[in-house]
């Protein structure tokens, strides 16, 4: 389970400071996958940042026994001017893993992103595509409670996309995912919970349908 | 695959740091073309420029100290807490993509980017210095020991003042180009290219509120042999400044003032 015990988050702009979150209070019960929807700017990618640690918030607290992921996405904690291989290095020593345990991650990434001999060059050059295998491969390398995803499984080719989905997939049998996506399809299928981000509130449906509509009700789509 | 085993707070923070560390380094030495060339290059044009401009009208600063010897000894805790200052000045922006992970905390980014640093100057100098022996200068510090806790204290002040400067960069974002500028005048103010006893007493006592004034004197009278400081050289200055400005640092710090302030 995870809990958000009153949290609160602002950002401080130059015309003042913008409330993302006021008190918000809500659980995440075990074992569900949950879907994240809202317009843009409701705050879904702060959520996810609140979730995963980046970003800690300004009162309250998030509590939560499981082991959350950081956040996937298209370019996340990929250090630009350092190679693929350099990526996953990094990756490993800050997890805490060594020698044969990070070599043994680093071909497991290899092998998943198919990158050739561009995991051996900085990710500044990679395409968006090779930058998603690369990224997703990481992620799948280590075993969490929770995936966080942002938007990672619409790029890649069709091969790729086939592929990530048939590992993500098996993945779900012992780990769950908190995914923001504008792709419905996705989330109706992927997703057995929807929690709707609407003015800095959170609106929790157990049914995806009744979630959805809502969503769409709110972002006056018909 | 088995899953990562549970590890303390210290080993976390351990195990985090030995990999920024690595990161910093490798990116400075390896990987990039000319690599390490290219750190070598600024300290050592530095020392040449000078050289080159005044060394031949006066072979020796003072009895016994030669100018290039002087120039590098002078430098080096310079460099150093230049190095650091600014590392930790735009660490607050560097870092982001390092932060996604997170047992990455910023303080790990800085401390590891400072200690970093440490170890790249240490190299740096170590090249300079054995070049100029090649040359038959007598570089050997007679205070090596104690020439080491000055360079300590240097970088524990630019530590201590970074986080200062952080915070206040963080808050006004244009004030990084200030910082960034201010170690221009800053290289004058320090007596680096001549002994600030050339100096009139009063220059003498207006500059010496610079802190890395004190750094440099105390850098010389370590590393040569004979070396005359000014008399307004001190070292509970620079000590007590560095502390100050190290706790201070850490306070605004944990009040999260060097924390990203955009979305």
């Amino acid at each position: 389970m995870i809990r958000l015990d009153n949290v609160t988050k602002s950002y401080l702009t130059l015309t003042g400071r913008k409330f993302v979150f006021r008190d918000l209070s809500f659980d995440i019960p075990e074992g569900v996958n949950v879907g994240l929807i809202g317009r843009n700017g409701a705050g879904k990618t702060t959520l996810m940042r609140l979730l995963s640690a980046v970003d800690l918030p300004d009162s309250g607290k998030i509590v939560t026994k499981g082991r959350l992921s950081w956040p996937v996405g298209l370019s996340g904690g990929m250090q630009k001017n350092l190679t693929g291989r350099d990526n996953v290095k990094f990756v490993c020593r800050v997890q805490g893993l060594r020698r044969s345990r990070m070599q043994e991650k680093i071909r497991y990434v290899q092998e998943f992103a198919e990158i050739g001999e561009w995991f051996d060059l900085p990710v500044a050059t990679y395409s968006s595509g090779m930058r998603a295998r690369l990224a997703f491969g990481t992620s799948m390398a280590f075993d969490f409670d929770h995936y966080l995803i942002d938007e990672v499984m619409a790029v890649g080719d069709a091969s790729f996309r086939a592929k990530s989905r048939k590992v993500f997939n098996e993945r779900l049998q012992r780990s769950k995912v908190i995914l923001v996506s504008h792709n419905m399809n996705l989330i109706r299928e992927m997703c057995n919970m929807v929690i709707h981000l609407d003015h800095g509130q959170a609106m929790l449906y157990d049914n995806v349908a009744k979630g959805i509509t809502a969503y769409r009700k709110a972002g006056g789509v018909p | 695959m088995q899953r990562t085993t549970k590890r303390s707070h210290l080993r976390i923070q351990r195990d985090v740091i030995y990999a920024l560390l690595l990161r910093e380094l490798s990116s400075r030495f390896g990987k990039s073309r000319g690599g390490f060339l290219w750190v070598l290059v600024e300290p050592i044009a530095h020392v040449l420029v000078p050289v080159a401009l005044f060394g031949f009208i006066r072979q020796r600063v003072m009895p016994g100290v030669e100018y290039p010897v002087f120039i590098v000894y002078g430098f080096m805790p310079f460099l150093l807490f230049k190095a650091i200052c600014l590392q930790i000045v735009d660490g607050t922006n560097t870092a982001q993509g390092l932060l996604s992970y997170r047992q990455v905390l910023l303080m790990d980014v800085f401390v590891a980017k400072a200690l970093a640093h440490c170890v790249i100057q240490a190299v740096v100098f170590l090249v300079v210095l054995t070049g100029l022996a090649m040359f038959g200068y007598d570089v050997l510090p007679p205070h090596p020991l104690e020439l080491g806790s000055v360079l300590l204290l240097a970088a524990v002040l630019a530590f201590g003042l970074g986080l200062l400067f952080a915070a206040i960069a963080s808050l006004i974002p244009d004030a990084r180009a200030v910082i960034h500028v201010m170690f221009m005048p800053l290289y004058f103010a320090s007596g680096i290219l001549f002994p600030v006893t050339r100096f009139s007493d009063e220059w003498v006592r207006l500059l010496a509120f610079n802190p890395v004034l004190h750094l440099v004197e105390l850098s010389r009278v370590m590393g040569l042999d004979g070396y005359q400081p000014t008399k307004y050289l001190s070292i509970s200055y620079p000590v007590a400044l560095a502390l100050t400005t190290t706790v201070i640092g850490l306070m605004l710090y944990r009040q999260r003032y060097l924390a990203r302030v955009t979305s």
